[in-house]
């Protein structure tokens, strides 16, 4: 736990105080800045020496590009900056800015006497955070000590950017941020036409460059896919957190045409993950309010069309899980149908791994683009929302993958993970099977569930989710008979049933029924196009859905108060906190990497479970309005405490799946 | 008497200076270069003036076989080699040399052979112009030290103020 905990900081802390040994130096600062100059010209290489040695610089010089290079090699951490010439007859000085840029992450300053536009271009395109032109001025040098400190500065002022919470912030990231702006609208277009596309591509390869939106036309982007967030992940946690260096990353990724900036801004926003997950708690405090506001804001989408759902959900303001239940809300049907298909393959090719991957796979293809921008968003919902919810929602699926998908490809490692708490899952699982492919087993659960309410809990931890699952429907129908919302719910989920693959539909749109289980129908919808794929995977959705339907039921039995609801959430969570404990035995150094996936896609699930209310019906949004907003709050309160566990006990699962992959 | 002869070669070495600078031979740069001579090299500007008539004759040598001796030139390797004169010439300050080197490169990407080569000669004639008087220059410094006995760190520096 307090590794886990701990090591974000760590991460962001060690970039704060290298930052902070220049500011310790107070006046002194620029001074003893250590300064590799690169130059063919020994003309300018003495002179630029002597106005780096005036600056009260410490200097190195080199004539050669290579010998530079591999000067940089042999002493890593023994420059702060490098100012290289552009034409070399050894290397090409944007070839040594390039491989300094991937291997060193060192600031990198071109020169030449070449001042023309394209030169410059050339320099700004290949990361050159300077380009000087040539006669160099002594004045130019001074205050070249700015390169370094906003390279620094930029890393922790994002991760502080990213930690607040505030609405306003939100808002404005959303919109005024290019990146997310960007994705937003990729995500808009890429949407409709990357959800066929896009499984075409994860089949070939990694993702790599998404070329399948127009808008990505002009500069290739890296879609961070499944598979090769996996492999980044797994890189991480190879390397430790704290000691990995993009470079590293992706010579251990191996991937053709990912590049050092592509891993460099992934590995800053994981650590912004991580870092969330760790400060979480803290930031929870004021999530309510944002909520909200966010809540309030989804009616306004209703009017609005496909393209603009999925342009809010990319900027963050939308949460992926929303967007699905969008989906299939405005589009009825086939919206959902066109959704499970990517699921689907998603589970096949994905079997083995764990339930956040298959989320994201989800996300993903509903998304297109936003995939990219995951992680911000993520980041975002994650801070927002309690993870709790979400974390056990993922654990319901990967249990529940494992079991069905389990077998085919990855079961040890799962088997592994679940043996703590699966111990009497197995017997569950089966049973779940079962009622998955006969798809009667909600009656059949209901009755075998019925006799224990405490069970949620476990439930929801233990992989034999949908015995688990009904349970605590069972319980909360028993208790909550008098509700017709809930009667409406189970009726709705015998209908459901019969058909695996609408039955996340028909999920759906009970859930829409009852108007309390608003969340239920999130986690109903999301589960839904997973379901359909496999048996086993429609078991994870009805898992899902069970769990919501806990979560929902609670409220029904709780006179539909939020208050009830909290305390169910708590059982939960607690149940979820003792299981991780378990569970993070196993591996807690892959657990920090992987904290970072689940805990985003925990997000999403979170988010999903909040909005989805809007999602679902318009008229069961109406209803859930106030009761919705009401119920974020209080999970999100609750999960301070709780979703520090939750993060652990997920990580373990996805790092047992990436060793067996 | 000492004094007298010193601060007589301190006016000539102004007077060649202020010179090159009325001709556009020279530019502030080389002001920039003598204001970065201090206490830790005394004779910084006549080192780099040195590193910079040594490389630059090596480049005219290869621009100059490049531009003769091939019938098909490499514009590539004309521009590269040109783009360091351009950047080292500029660094002293050799204004007029840089300006020819311009001329130069833009007539090579015109493919102006003639061009290039006219500018070619011009570019040796600056270079022997301005090595001469640079060479004029530090000679007179050189005397100036000899003659005060003492070295002022950057005498020249004193004068501007």
């Amino acid at each position: 736990m307090a590794t886990l905990q701990k090591l974000p900081y760590v991460s962001s802390c060690s970039t704060a105080s290298s930052y902070g040994v220049h500011s310790d130096k107070g006046d002194m600062f620029p001074a003893g800045l250590r300064v590799l100059v690169v130059d063919d010209d020994f003309t300018c290489l003495r002179i630029v020496e002597q106005m780096l040695r005036r600056c009260s610089y410490l200097a190195t010089t080199c004539s050669q590009a290579t010998a530079a290079l591999n000067l940089l090699r042999e002493k890593k951490g023994c420059f702060d900056l490098v100012l290289s010439d552009v034409h070399m007859p050894d290397m090409d000085g944007f070839k040594l800015l390039e491989l300094v840029g991937l291997e060193m992450d060192l600031p990198v300053i071109m020169m030449s006497a070449d001042g023309r536009t394209s030169a410059v271009m050339r320099g700004i395109k290949h990361g050159a955070c300077d380009y000087l032109i040539k006669p160099i001025r002594e004045e130019e040098l001074k205050n070249i000590w700015q390169h370094v400190v906003r390279k620094k500065w930029n890393e922790t002022k994002e991760q502080e950017n990213s930690s607040s919470l505030d609405e306003s912030d939100r808002h404005r990231r959303g919109t005024d941020d290019v990146e997310y702006a960007s994705s937003a609208n990729e995500g808009s277009e890429g949407i409709l036409k990357a959800q066929k596309k896009r499984r075409d591509v994860k089949e070939e390869d990694d993702g790599e460059f998404d070329n399948d939106d127009p808008s990505a036309s002009k500069k290739p982007r890296v879609v961070w896919s499944v598979e090769l967030h996996q492999q980044f992940v797994s890189a991480v946690n190879q390397l430790g957190i704290e000691k990995a260096v993009p470079k590293r990353i992706l010579e251990l990724m191996n991937v053709p045409g990912l590049t050092r900036e592509n891993v460099a801004s992934h590995l800053q926003k994981f650590r912004l993950y991580l870092k969330r997950l760790s400060g979480v708690s803290q930031q929870q405090i004021g999530l309510p309010n944002s909520f909200c506001g966010h809540i309030e804001q989804n009616p306004k989408l209703g009017p609005l069309e496909r393209f603009d759902f999925q342009a809010l959900a990319a900027s963050g303001q939308i949460p992926p899980q929303t967007l699905v239940a969008l989906h299939a809300e405005l589009l009825g049907q086939p919206a959902g149908n066109v959704v499970l298909p990517a699921i689907h393959q998603q589970f096949l090719l994905q079997g083995s791994r764990q339930g956040q991957e298959s989320v994201r796979g989800d996300v993903g293809v509903a998304y297109g683009q936003p995939l990219i921008k995951c992680p911000s968003n993520i980041s975002k919902q994650f801070t927002q929302e309690s993870p709790e919810d979400v974390n056990s929602n993922f654990k319901t699926w990967s249990s529940n993958s494992l079991g069905s998908i389990g077998p085919s490809s990855n079961l040890t490692g799962l088997a592994s993970q679940n043996g703590n708490t699966l111990m009497g899952v197995m017997q569950n699982q089966q049973q779940l099977q079962r009622m998955l492919q006969e798809q009667q087993h909600k009656q059949s659960v209901v009755q075998e569930s019925t006799p224990s309410i405490n069970v949620q809990p476990s439930c929801l931890v233990v992989p034999a989710q949908p015995p688990s699952f009904q349970v605590v429907n069972r319980p909360s129908i028993s208790q909550s008979c008098s509700f017709p919302g809930a009667e409406a719910i189970f009726s709705s989920a015998d209908v459901t049933t019969p058909q695996p693959n609408n039955s996340i539909f028909a999920v759906g749109q009970m859930l829409g029924v009852n108007h309390k289980t608003a969340k239920i129908l999130d986690g109903y919808s999301v589960a839904g196009p997973v379901s359909p794929s496999v048996s086993s995977c429609s078991g994870i959705a009805e898992n899902n859905a069970l769990r919501r339907v806990q979560n929902s039921a609670p409220e029904f039995n709780a006179s539909r108060q939020v208050p009830v609801l909290f305390r169910d959430m708590n059982d939960c969570q607690g149940s979820y906190s003792e299981k991780s404990s378990h569970v993070l035995d196993h591996g807690t150094l892959r657990n920090i990497g992987f904290v970072g996936k689940e805990a985003c896609i925990p997000s999403r699930f979170a988010v999903d479970e909040v909005e989805a209310p809007i999602s679902c019906n318009g008229s069961t949004y109406r209803e859930n309005g106030k009761k919705v907003k009401q119920e974020p709050n209080l999970d999100f309160i609750e999960s301070v405490n709780m979703s520090n566990p939750m993060m652990q006990y997920f990580s373990p699962n996805d790092v047992m799946s990436v060793f067996s992959e | 008497m000492l004094g007298l002869e010193s601060y007589r070669l301190v006016a000539d070495m102004n007077r060649l200076l202020a010179l090159l600078f009325h001709q556009g031979v020279l530019d502030e740069q080389f002001l920039q270069l003598q204001q970065l001579q201090d206490e830790s090299s005394p004779n910084f500007v006549s080192e780099v003036v040195n590193i910079y008539f040594n490389e630059s004759e090596k480049l005219l040598r290869n621009l100059r076989t490049l531009l003769m001796d091939r019938e098909q030139w490499e514009y590539k390797r004309v521009g590269v080699h040109l783009n360091q004169l351009i950047g080292s010439s500029s660094s002293i300050g050799a204004n007029r040399i840089r300006n020819v080197c311009v001329a130069l490169r833009a007539a090579s990407e015109q493919n102006n052979r003639l061009g290039c080569l006219r500018a070619l000669d011009v570019l040796e004639h600056e270079y022997c112009y301005l090595k001469n008087k640079l060479h004029e220059f530090f000679h007179i410094e050189q005397q100036r030290v000899l003659a005060a006995g003492i070295r002022y760190p950057n005498p020249m520096q004193q004068q501007q103020q």
